[in-house]
């Protein structure tokens, strides 16, 4: 047992080395160094076999839906497109929207549509279909908070060529918006009609059955070169039963399947393990508004208590790193320099005590078993904090019940967000005052005027100041502890090549894999 | 006979209507993405009739059944649909496994039972309750450890095809296999103890004091009395390899009913519940039915 956590150890050391070494070069094609065809030119051609997770009964072919399945969304991405999608530095870059340009008040964006854009039954992609489909996914139950600030009937076409999106405030980064599910479709598609909608994305729909898939060139997609010939996705309701397939060859690539699946192919030379970091933020939640934690120098206390580097161990088997209590690590903007918080037990007794805190009270701590880790991170929480004389107890719900009972009122729980890697996002979504998911109930003027400041800010150098001092405060006095962040772990065979390497939505970007055999 | 099976039936999905119900939160929320708000979530519920009473849901439920309509699920796909390739998958794997447990479970029961006593029974009877005390996912995770991973013999997980069935028959065989084991545990003892009783009966007697070779009795005296007991425990196995193939189709991504189920339940999904539970009541019905058939045959030839 020993013996393998150190192997593990060693093999998850070099290849965060290998990854910081890729991160360096241009980001188009790195890939660990030793495989086969690493370094060389992508070859044409191959069909290309992915293991992705979904439950049968939970699948769905609306773009714009509710996709609560991985096998789902990597089939909708590849075949649709959205205007933009997440990239390295900056971390917005252009799809179907080839180029935008916003007002002096930040309020009108203007996007202008990629040349040669044509859905996969030949007719031209307008802004009319642009329009049409940002407006059919404004009017879906979650539309408001998909594209916050933006009204429907702000969503209008200027000619064939452009979209114009006005929103209800100044907003510096609202082309990140466009980045998830704008997924364009034909002008005047019906709900019957759209599992069979046209894309315009580098595949087109081979077959479709039952949450697996076949996807074929598009070869006269206007954003490049495609080397595939062909995608075939599987849908997998368990990870364990994804490994084994890649762990058989049935599969050439497990995408998103975890730190558990990448211990079981650890001690195996011909599968290889691509970490994706910044992928997942699972912070404890302390409640600001009333309760226990309303004191600031609590929720202090308590973030020093933590010891961060054993939960990144303990809780994601060292596939993850330290984080800063600052949600958004994947930024360009994510302010390295504000100092790493780390334990102090002395400090968080006496911070404690300052702020009369009742040590004799047991707390509860709710979690869920959503995702993997995230009950063991309470666990392991629970008994760390024990050392700074917090008692603690820990609480799994069932799912449902924690997020309808627990969810934004609970008083101190977990909670988890892969969607997204940027700063504003989580400002926007869960912690300015009037955001619709705070989950903390946090009020904080100052750092709401930062954000205001920020997203008012044309200037990139000025927004970047704003957006350190924005990060200031949260690290001081939100109500979220952050002690690290896990990777996103893909597993795959070693001829696959140019793999996403981009945290949340970013894997899902297979256009430009391509296998070496 | 069948009139009283129908209406358990009826009291089964009833039942399932209900517990469902009892689950915490409904399939509005369940279904729900981050961000939604009440009011979102308000409006999906009264979509779904959801705001309507249990009773009156199940009553709309099942006046479409006698018409093969078996309702819509929460994400608003047609029962039937997300049911037309996992029962007949489903199925397919059952029947197999079944039929496997059959022909097992009578080889090594008659083998042991000619051996009465002997070391070749102890053995047979010993080895069936420790296997059918194995529960399926660790005869399954075996089975993928040294069928597939170890040796590359057989795949490891089922993959499908353009028709949602399973890509090459090789992948049925360790699905099968970890269905099989189990039940073929428990169907060895019952064929073995319906052996022995009937043994004891007189006219098994009078054979063998009439000269006649073990062979001979054991199929022509023996089996034929023992027949209506091992049909029915069959007949069991049926519910419970429909049960296991639940555990079974995750470990080894099998295209069944299994994975629609759970996720159904996560859902909170009535319809879809209902739905499997109306199939696979059938089934097991069907199978009641001609178990029952073999002891009516039976009693009747010896009348």
């Amino acid at each position: 047992m020993d013996l393998t956590r150190r192997q593990l150890l060693c093999t998850g050391g070099a290849l965060t080395a290998t990854a910081l070494l890729g991160g360096c070069g241009d980001g188009s094609d790195d890939d660990t160094a030793g495989s086969p065809g690493a370094g060389t030119k992508p070859r044409r051609g191959g069909t290309l076999r992915v293991g992705a997770l979904g439950r049968a009964g939970a699948i769905t072919r609306d773009p714009h839906g509710t996709q609560a399945n991985e096998s789902d969304y990597l089939i909708l991405s590849l075949v649709y497109d959205t205007l933009t999608v997440p990239g390295t530095k900056p971390n917005t870059v252009p799809r179907l929207a080839a180029a935008w340009q916003p007002s002096d008040d930040l309020k009108t964006w203007r996007f202008t549509l990629a040349k040669g854009a044509a859905f996969h039954d030949g007719t031209p992609v307008t802004a009319a279909d642009v329009v049409f489909s940002l407006r059919r996914l404004r009017a879906t139950p979650s539309g408001a908070s998909r594209l916050p600030g933006i009204q429907a009937k702000n969503i209008t076409a200027d000619g064939d060529g452009t979209v114009v999106l006005v929103s209800d405030y100044p907003n510096a980064e609202l082309p990140q918006l466009t980045r998830l599910t704008t997924f364009v479709i034909p002008e005047g598609t019906t709900d019957k009609d759209i599992a069979k909608a046209p894309g315009t994305g580098p595949f087109t729909l081979d077959w479709f059955r039952g949450g697996n898939a076949r996807l074929v060139r598009n070869d006269t997609w206007y954003g490049g070169d495609v080397h595939l010939d062909a995608i075939e996705v599987k849908i997998f309701e368990s990870p364990q039963a994804m490994a084994n397939a890649l762990l058989s060859g049935q599969i050439d690539l497990a995408s998103n399947v975890g730190a558990v699946a990448a211990r079981t192919a650890a001690n195996r030379g011909d599968i290889r393990t691509v970490r994706r970091p910044n992928d997942m933020a699972m912070p404890l939640v302390m409640r600001t508004a009333d309760g226990p934690f309303a004191d600031p120098r609590v929720r202090e206390a308590l973030r020093l208590a933590v010891d961060r580097e054993a939960m990144v161990k303990q809780v994601l088997s060292g596939y993850g790193s330290v984080a800063n209590d600052i949600l958004g690590t994947g930024d360009p903007a994510y302010a390295k320099d504000i100092p790493q918080r780390t334990r102090d037990l002395a400090r968080a007794k006496r911070l404690l005590k300052e702020a009369g805190f009742d040590t004799s009270r047991t707390y509860e701590l709710l979690t869920t078993e959503d995702i993997s880790g995230l009950a063991e991170s309470a666990t392991l929480f629970a008994s760390q904090v024990r050392e700074a004389g917090v008692r603690i107890k820990v609480v799994k719900q069932e799912s449902a019940v924690f997020w309808d009972k627990t969810w934004l009122k609970g008083d101190l729980y977990t909670t988890y967000w892969g969607t997204n890697d940027s700063v504003v996002f989580f400002a926007s979504k869960t912690m300015v005052s009037d955001s619709g998911q705070n989950e903390a109930g946090w009020q904080d003027e100052e750092f709401d005027t930062a954000y205001e400041k920020a997203m008012a800010t044309a200037d990139a150098t000025a927004r970047a100041r704003q957006l350190r001092e924005l990060q200031q405060i949260q690290h001081e006095r939100s109500g979220y502890l952050l002690w690290g962040m896990a990777d996103g772990i893909d597993l795959a065979a070693p001829a696959v090549q140019g793999l996403p390497k981009l945290p949340g939505y970013g894997r899902v970007q297979l256009e430009r894999a391509w296998l070496a055999r | 006979m069948l009139l009283k099976r129908a209406a358990l039936l009826a009291l089964l999905l009833a039942l399932v209507f209900c517990a469902v119900e009892l689950l915490p939160g409904d399939a509005a929320n369940a279904t729900s993405e981050r961000g939604e708000s009440a009011a979102d979530i308000d409006r999906r519920r009264a979509l779904l009739g959801l705001d309507r009473p249990v009773l009156e849901r199940f009553w709309d439920w099942m006046s479409g059944l006698p018409t093969g309509d078996l309702g819509t699920s929460a994400r608003g796909e047609p029962v039937t649909d997300l049911l037309s390739t996992a029962f007949p998958n489903t199925l397919l794997l059952g029947g197999i496994a079944l039929l496997l447990t059959a022909t097992l479970s009578l080889t090594l029961g008659c083998w042991a039972a000619l051996r009465p006593g002997g070391r070749t029974d102890r053995a047979v009877s010993g080895t069936a309750t420790a296997v059918l005390a194995l529960p399926e996912f660790v005869v399954a995770v075996a089975l993928v450890l040294v069928l597939s991973l170890w040796t590359g013999w057989l795949p490891a997980v089922t993959l499908t095809d353009v028709d949602g069935t399973p890509d090459s028959w090789t992948m049925l065989v360790l699905p099968a296999l970890a269905l099989t084991i189990p039940q073929t545990g428990w169907n060895v003892r019952i064929v073995r103890a319906a052996l022995a009783d009937e043994a004891r009966a007189p006219h098994v007697e009078t054979a063998v004091l009439d000269g006649l070779p073990p062979h001979r009795v054991l199929t022509h005296h023996v089996l034929p009395g023992a027949l209506p007991t091992i049909a029915a425990g069959l007949a069991t196995s049926t519910g419970m390899l429909l049960g296991g193939a639940v555990v079974v189709e995750t470990i080894f991504n099998y295209p069944g009913i299994g994975s629609v189920l759970a996720s159904a339940v996560t859902d909170r999904d009535s319809p879809v519940i209902a739905g499997v539970t109306a199939l696979a009541g059938a089934v097991i019905t069907v199978v009641l039915l001609l178990a029952d058939l073999v002891r009516d045959l039976m009693a009747g030839g010896r009348r």
